[in-house]
């Protein structure tokens, strides 16, 4: 019996009491906001280097366009320094070493999740638009398209299809790391259950709550994207 | 109509076009055989720039082509071509597979297109299959359908790559009377095909190539009749 008092108890406090839930709800809002936002940036990011980078390999021989050469270089440089070095570091230098003045910490962390998650993106990307098969670009070309009609109409469309469950983990991910914005002061879902847990002296209920809350954004997102990849397959039915 | 000067193509070390020269004239079916690796197949493809010629020159009507300041597409649009896989665009319906080139290049407008393929399509007798997705028809369905989007650009001439190659043995016939058909309506075509009934009986004139070089060429007549070659007897011992 002590033990079950003993829960309530602590339940109260880390739920109810003064309304926190409301908190809760609140950094749950925040938190999708954030996603939404590094998810906008790090999609339009990811594409725009993706697609540079495989024009830049896709010239046609003997032809080298030196703007499209720095360009590519740019991307490279993003991609390996992004993917080369920890997402929680990269954060602290964007909140105290780069915009150490802007006092919205929650922005400053989209921001740098986005710039982040933009790097993946692009490889994500790039690898789906090699892989659709090379004679649809050349059916797409002898049919007179140009290159970005061709990109636009037969390869992009395809390739998403192809990419759409690694493109699908890479926003679980981004929503999960979305955490790590905490460790810059950005007020998320993290955010609250800790300054919860420092006003009742008790962590578990919080952060095991915080937990099942992500848990179920989570399997939301991966229900949605089963339905997005049926829906995206009705091209090849066959009957 | 096609002038072709002094072309050659390597891959790294590998020259699989070696000097090649050739007038292709309006109205010439010109079909072009040869055993596998040849070059007959990357020769076709250097016609429209799929393949970029390492050195020598192409002019299509009067244009050089292979200068880089041409307008590649603008030329393409005049060029159609049919490939061995078909390469149909899976994520689209036949009728948009057909419309979205002529629409997109300003040629027929969206009303305009439509019409137009469904004309197509009821001549090569798939009038029914507008709607359906490629991944929906058989192999000679989807090579019919492949000429019909070409055509749709209305070009001047047809290059075909190996048309027949990727079909089931009772599908080649179907695609290869769409392509007699358009023989006899005039149209200008150059055929990589190891179909040689077809070489004979369509052709005006073939090319027999080997080793990145046009050994022979000659009506069909003469050319099945009168091989001179060593190389070319053997070969069509082989595929006679």
């Amino acid at each position: 019996m002590d033990l079950w008092t003993d829960f309530t108890r602590k339940f109260q406090a880390a739920f109810v009491t003064g309304d926190r839930w409301k908190l809760y709800l609140g950094g749950l809002l925040s938190t999708l906001e954030l996603t939404v936002f590094a998810l906008a940036l790090g999609t339009v990011l990811g594409v725009i280097v993706a697609v540079l980078r495989s024009a830049h390999d896709q010239q046609r021989l003997g032809q080298h366009n030196p703007i499209l050469a720095v360009l590519n270089a740019v991307c490279k440089v993003y991609t390996t320094v992004i993917r080369g070095t920890p997402m929680l570091v990269q954060l602290l230098i964007w909140r105290f070493v780069i915009l150490p003045t802007v006092r919205d910490y929650t922005l400053v962390g989209a921001l740098g999740l986005g710039i982040n998650s933009g790097a993946y993106v692009a490889e994500i990307v790039r690898g789906g638009l090699m892989s659709v098969d090379a004679g649809q670009s050349e059916a797409g070309r002898s049919l007179g398209l140009g290159y970005l009609d061709t990109m636009r109409f037969i390869i992009i469309p395809q390739a998403f299809k192809n990419i759409l469950p690694s493109l699908g983990n890479e926003f679980i991910t981004l929503l999960k790391d979305t955490s790590l914005v905490s460790a810059i002061g950005g007020a998320e879902l993290v955010y609250y259950a800790q300054s919860v847990g420092s006003r009742t002296y008790e962590v578990m209920f919080p952060y095991i709550g915080i937990a099942i809350l992500y848990l179920i954004v989570v399997m939301f997102l991966t229900w949605l994207q089963g339905r997005l990849e049926r829906r995206l397959r009705q091209s090849d039915r066959r009957s | 109509m096609i002038v072709v000067r002094e072309l050659c193509k390597s891959f790294g070390d590998h020259l699989v076009l070696d000097h090649i020269n050739d007038h292709i004239r309006p109205g010439e079916k010109v079909v072009v055989i040869g055993p596998s690796g040849s070059g007959k197949s990357t020769f076709l493809r250097c016609l429209n720039l799929l393949e970029t010629p390492t050195s020598g020159s192409i002019s299509f009507d009067g244009l050089e082509i292979t200068r880089p300041k041409t307008d590649i597409d603008a030329v393409r649009r005049k060029m159609g071509m049919v490939f061995q896989h078909f390469n149909l665009f899976p994520n689209m319906t036949i009728r948009r597979n057909i419309t979205l080139a002529p629409v997109r290049t300003g040629l027929l407008t969206a009303a305009e297109a439509d019409k137009a393929a469904d004309a197509l399509l009821a001549r090569v007798g798939l009038g029914d299959k507008a709607e359906a997705y490629p991944a929906q028809l058989s192999g000679g369905h989807k090579q019919r359908i492949a000429i019909v989007r070409a055509l749709a650009m209305k070009p001047e001439v047809m290059l075909f790559d190996e048309p027949t190659s990727a079909l089931d043995p009772e599908m080649v016939g179907e695609v290869l009377d769409v392509m007699r058909e358009l023989a006899e309506e005039g149209m200008t075509m150059v055929v990589v095909t190891h179909e040689m009934g077809f070489a004979r009986e369509v052709g005006t004139r073939v090319l027999f190539m080997d080793e990145g070089k046009i050994l022979e060429q000659n009506s069909p007549a003469e050319l099945f009749g009168n091989p001179n070659s060593e190389r070319l007897k053997s070969f069509l011992a082989k595929v006679l």
